[in-house]
């Protein structure tokens, strides 16, 4: 099952992907500052412009930047404005079936009408 | 006829005026503060301080005629559409629910909601601009159901009341909506 103990294959992935990511970083300081006629001299001539090694960056950043705020927004407009029905009941609540009250027990759990609530609240039983 | 002074959600300072014009038929309304003179010559002085500014940049008089026009027109557009001095509820107990919203302008928007439509007034608390406030509003029968909602009619939107407001217009209208089970409704 899914535990999330250390294991030897987990062992190996780690190290795998901490090779990797090593060997990226270098590749990326390689392409980013040896001069293009060394490349070209190495014979590797089909690399992309060094222009990404600067632009990629920053476009991420900014996109992270962004992200941010677009998320603020996104939770803005996915909030129910307040003459929607979401705000006081749902689908679940609609269908959901009465269970029999019984004696000396703890009544059932369910979705309470927010006209009983209100009573409940804030009109004083006398 | 009683006038109590309450706290909006902004802090601003509101009153609500009860009038009690017969057993089934109650008027409340909860009266807005008013445009304060400081504001609004805050706000002109800026935008004029501006077009100034701009004028001294672009030496162009059409910048300075610009912008008294659009202040103009500004203050026109937010007296009449936007500024609100009153709303007001006016629940009759056999007949209706009337909400009225009377601008700086004098202009008045009603709405009238027949009593057989209406299921319950309630105050219910919601989302609103990175804030749970409390809100009074009217819950519309669904015709087909009787236990179903179709629409929730918020009310006091400009002025937002605080619960203790609230409460003490939900208390009023639950008198009269009360005597629609006691007395039975002719149609």
């Amino acid at each position: 099952e899914n535990s999330p103990s250390p294991l030897p294959e987990r062992a190996i992935y780690g190290f795998a992907l901490f090779l990797g990511s090593w060997f990226g970083f270098m590749l990326y300081l390689i392409w980013a500052y040896v001069p293009e006629t060394w490349l070209f001299s190495l014979g590797l001539t089909y690399w992309p412009q060094k222009y990404w090694a600067v632009a990629l960056p920053v476009y991420l950043l900014v996109a992270i930047g962004i992200g941010y705020i677009l998320l603020f927004g996104i939770n803005m407009m996915s909030t129910a404005p307040l003459n929607s029905t979401d705000t006081v009941t749902d689908n679940y609540a609609k269908k959901q079936q009465q269970k029999k009250f019984q004696e000396e027990a703890i009544p059932a759990l369910r979705d309470i009408p927010i006209s009983e609530v209100n009573r409940m609240f804030f009109l004083p039983e006398k | 006829m009683e006038e109590r002074w309450y706290r909006s959600a902004s802090g601003a300072r509101i009153a609500l005026r009860r009038r009690q014009h017969s057993a089934s038929c109650r008027e409340l309304a909860v009266r807005c503060p008013r445009l304060r003179l400081r504001s609004l010559s805050a706000t002109t002085s800026a935008a004029w301080l501006a077009a100034y500014g701009l004028f001294v940049l672009t030496e162009n008089s059409m910048v300075l005629s610009a912008a008294i026009i659009i202040t103009l027109v500004g203050l026109i557009v937010y007296l009449h559409f936007v500024k609100i001095d009153q709303e007001s509820l006016l629940v009759i107990g056999s007949l209706g629910i009337q909400v009225t919203s009377s601008y700086a302008s004098g202009k008045e928007s009603t709405t009238f909601i027949e009593m057989s439509q209406v299921k319950d007034v309630v105050i219910n608390e919601a989302i609103h601009m990175q804030k749970v406030i409390y809100y009074l509003c009217i819950l519309l029968q669904d015709p087909g159901d009787p236990q179903g909602l179709s629409e929730v009619v918020p009310l006091f939107q400009s002025s937002k009341p605080r619960l203790d407001c609230l409460i003490e217009v939900y208390k009023s209208c639950q008198e009269i909506l009360e005597q629609r089970k006691t007395v039975p409704q002719s149609s």
